[in-house]
């Protein structure tokens, strides 16, 4: 009699991410301790949140309670918490899931329902199960609808939170990354202006920086990256300008932005990241690798400078990083220039976010259908520090947990990264569509691409046509 | 709510360790399950060996269940107590779950105390018969700490990505990896572990051609050879002289090998860095000769007592690499040797509370990323590989090529 799980090992480390880092001790196997469900209960009554699960031959289905199943009454019933779902075997991809809240045991079968009628139903002694569906009547049994199992296992899960909308939002933390990967993908910029958005990265040494297009890389490559260096030096670990582009995989496509990385920003003039150096950086004057002076902002006499730039080569969103735990700690040196900085950046006329790194509570950061940020978080009080310091927008103020001690990617993390970087297309989008036409008009003389010329032509026309009105 | 367990990590620890290396799951407390001898057979029958510990007010004991708990069924007994740092046991042969309570700890359940006979305390090394108040009881499953499901299906999947691995963009055939680090810290050891795990068992190569003290002062660069077909792997390491305060590796030499001018078998000189003009250096050399990862290698068990010197070094080190813009990890080996760790514990090594406080002591003194500190056993006594043991390595060394694809990829174009 092994009582050794059902589930590769692999299989145990993916569920025990996908429920936040729990741990799981088996509790009872039904080869191994029957098929009766006074034997499950008496195993599995009173030890608090439990996984149940149901082994299909490629597909586990079955539910998390996060109370106590209750000891065997007669046809006992029980306001209980739980969560039907149905993994893909292997990757435990999260196919479905369903909040359910009641749980009933009789003599013969295990059921969760939910107040309308929905039932997830476990009969043991004959191995098989329902899924909850509206259309069949509970009474009914044997109706085609049941299906088989292989084996039954269920297990004590410790260290979940015990909160089933967190729970809920963790299991479809992955469906919710795997549609965000795809809609930047697919991502184009407004009216094809240009084939990339370039994102600059701009904040205090240490904010996370180069952490964040590490962690972008990451979330594309499947696996912690580190192109970029880090360090937990007091000076800038970054020296040179960087553009980055980012690959969807080793062997994939370019992605339609790139992230550009600059020298920490310091409180003192001495060091860092020179505030003159910035104006060029916008504009798109300062090439790849260019290695920053603090002393000496570059100059059009640089030999490396570059003259004419297209709308290409500029910045078409800021993201100013800062370390969502030292923005109260701020000096009014580094508070003085971010603000100078961004005096500039409002001159330039180019979008703006800011991105708060290090977030303790990624959980927290989303509502449980992941659309918008919630104010429940803890960190909400930083998000209205950076309002008021610099009069960003509360819907650009974005959090993020960037992979730096982290060896395995987490789901809720990836989404973080990804919408924060989706919210950075999207301001993009924005500062593009104001773009005057005269700038647009610029990449007739700069690029030989036929879009742009159409485009040119097309905004003539219509120009036409209006001056051609009645009037 | 939720139900855990009461015993610290170590004291787990030194139960596993006592009792052959298991893991526990807890399966009833007395606290939340009700004191009654049923309701912890209810919950405990069939799961195979248990272990019941006591907690009283001034020490745990409990009984370690060699076969499953069984009604009516007698299963053998080892008692034990658990004071600081020691286990005494006592073998006490087969007893039924009833007469075991009944006869050992009379009626602690109904009574909720402790009181043991004055044999038991004699065998077990306790103090003279006292009643103690009874605190808890737990029952906990034992499992094989090696449970096969953690070794051989993840062993045969990295050795599979590591021999179909391709460098980035088929820029190189072949990643270089080099290992830098004090002398002694397991960097050849390292080497030949790898080369054991390839082979399908232990090798000892890589220390031919060192001096009697073990201590490498060649340069090498080892191709693998995967034991299959023989083909060569995508990758080489490269073994280099110690880094000391004095002595050892010129810090001008690292910069020389890293743009692939030192030649295999190159005799290193404290006192000397490679030239120009030495007759096998190498003038022009291509991305292929080049160091695309480096991994310092360090001792678990002596890095934190690395002298002020040796630390400011290898920082200067890691500037110069980060200007040459390498990546580099840290490597911790001899893990298996730090307390209580055991093979058993190296699926989940880092999740470890000795490793946890190692790898931040890393971080603090030397600068790495948590995320960048990678540990290992090596294969040093043994003549057999073990699968779970060949994780550590091969997960490292995966790292070590992601991080080369990451260096290949920050090239500029040229």
């Amino acid at each position: 009699m092994a009582m050794t799980p059902r589930l590769t090992w692999l299989e145990e480390k993916r569920l025990q991410i996908l429920l936040g880092n729990a741990s799981l001790s088996l509790l009872y196997k039904q080869s191994a301790h029957g098929c009766s469900i006074q034997k499950m209960v008496q195993r599995c009554s009173q030890q608090g949140p439990t996984i149940t699960m149901l082994y299909l031959q490629k597909s586990i289905v079955g539910a998390l309670t996060v109370d106590h199943i209750p000891e065997i009454v007669d046809d006992s019933e029980k306001q209980c918490a739980s969560i039907f779902f149905i993994f893909q075997k292997d990757s435990l991809t999260v196919m479905s899931t369903l909040l359910l809240n009641l749980l009933k045991v009789t003599s013969d079968y295990l059921e969760f329902c939910s107040s309308d009628k929905l039932n997830f139903w476990i009969y043991p002694k004959k191995r098989v199960f329902r899924k909850p569906d509206r259309s069949v009547n509970r009474a009914v049994i044997n109706s085609s609808t049941d299906l088989q199992y292989l084996e039954c296992e269920v297990f004590r899960v410790e260290g979940i939170k015990n909160d089933l909308g967190y729970i809920k939002k963790m299991m479809t933390a992955t469906q919710h990354k795997n549609k965000l990967l795809a809609d930047l993908r697919a991502y184009k910029p407004h009216a094809d202006l240009v084939s990339k958005i370039r994102i600059l990265l701009l904040g205090p040494v240490g904010s996370g920086k180069s952490s964040f297009f590490n962690s972008v890389k990451s979330v594309f490559h499947g696996h912690t990256t580190r192109q970029a260096p880090e360090g937990s030096d007091n000076t800038s670990i970054t020296e040179q300008y960087r553009i980055y582009p980012v690959k969807d995989g080793k062997d994939g496509q370019y992605l339609p932005f790139m992230l550009c990385d600059s020298m920490g920003l310091d409180d003192t003039d001495d060091e860092g990241l020179c505030v003159d150096d910035i104006p060029y950086i916008i504009k798109g004057c300062v090439p790849d690798r260019y290695h920053f002076n603090p002393f000496n902002p570059i100059t059009p006499k640089h030999p490396t400078f570059i003259t004419s730039p297209s709308l290409k080569d500029q910045i078409h969103c800021v993201a100013y990083v800062l370390d969502i735990n030292s923005i109260k700690s701020l000096s009014s040196e580094m508070v003085a220039k971010l603000k100078q900085i961004h005096e500039e950046v409002l001159k330039c006329g180019v979008a703006h976010v800011a991105l708060l790194t290090k977030v303790n509570d990624c959980d927290e950061v989303l509502q449980e259908n992941f659309l918008n940020m919630t104010k429940r978080m803890t960190s909400w009080n930083q998000v209205m520090l950076i309002n008021q310091m610099l009069g960003i927008p509360l819907s650009n103020i974005l959090m993020v947990r960037n992979y730096a001690s982290e060896r395995e990617l987490d789901p809720m993390k990836d989404v973080l990264i990804l919408s924060a970087l989706r919210q950075m297309l999207r301001a993009a989008d924005d500062f593009l569509e104001d773009l005057p036409l005269e700038e647009t008009g610029k990449l007739s003389s700069f690029c030989s691409s036929c879009k742009a010329l159409v485009f040119f032509e097309k905004t003539l026309s219509y120009t036409s046509i209006a001056w051609m009105g009645p009037d | 709510m939720a139900v855990t367990t009461r015993l610290t990590w170590l004291q787990e620890k030194r139960l596993q360790h006592h009792f052959g290396g298991k893991q526990f799951s807890l399966l009833y407390k007395a606290s939340v399950h009700e004191f009654y001898s049923k309701n912890l057979l209810e919950k405990c029958c069939n799961q195979g060996p248990t272990i019941i510990v006591i907690y009283s007010e001034n020490y745990v004991t409990g009984a370690y269940l060699l076969d499953s708990l069984q009604e009516e069924r007698d299963v053998p007994v080892i008692l034990f107590a658990l004071q600081e740092t020691e286990i005494s046991e006592y073998k006490i042969g087969s007893h039924r779950l009833e007469t075991l309570f009944y006869d050992m700890y009379r009626n602690a359940f109904e009574n909720k105390r402790v009181t043991m006979s004055s044999k038991v305390n004699e065998e077990l090394g306790l103090p003279e018969p006292c009643t103690t108040t009874f605190q808890e009881c737990e029952v906990f499953r034992c499992e094989d700490l090696l449970d096969k499901r953690k070794g051989e299906g993840v062993t045969g999947t990295l050795l599979f990505a590591m021999s179909t691995y391709k460098p980035y963009k088929d820029m190189v055939h072949q990643i270089r990896i080099l290992l830098l680090g004090p002398t002694g810290a397991g960097k050849s050891s390292f080497i030949n572990s790898v080369k054991s795990i390839f082979r399908g068992h232990v090798t000892n190569q890589v220390l031919v051609g060192c001096d009697a003290t073990g201590i490498s002062k060649k340069y090498r660069t080892y191709p693998i050879k995967d034991g299959n077909d023989g083909q060569c792997l995508p990758f080489i390491l490269c073994d280099s002289l110690g880094l000391s305060e004095k002595e050892g590796l010129c810090e001008e030499d690292i910069v020389s090998i890293l743009k692939g001018h030192v030649p295999d078998r190159y005799q290193f000189n404290s006192m000397e860095p490679i030239t120009s003009r030495h007759h096998n250096y190498i003038h022009s050399p291509s991305l292929q000769d080049r160091i695309h990862c480096v991994a310092f290698v360090f001792d678990a068990n002596s890095v934190e007592q690395l002298s002020g010197e040796m630390v400011a070094k290898i920082k200067r080190i890691r500037r110069e690499m980060i200007k040459y813009g390498v990546v580099h990890l840290a490597l911790l080996t001899h893990v298996d040797s730090m307390d209580l760790i055991t093979v058993g514990d190296f699926p989940d090594i880092y999740s470890c509370v000795p490793v946890k406080l190692k790898l931040e002591t890393v971080q603090r003194k030397l600068g790495f990323a948590l995320s960048d500190i990678l540990v290992v056993s090596n294969y040093v006594s043994e003549w057999e590989l073990n699968p779970v043991k060949d994780i550590l390595i091969l997960s490292a060394l995966r790292q070590m090529l992601w991080a080369a694809d990451d260096f290949l990829e920050d090239l500029p174009l040229e």
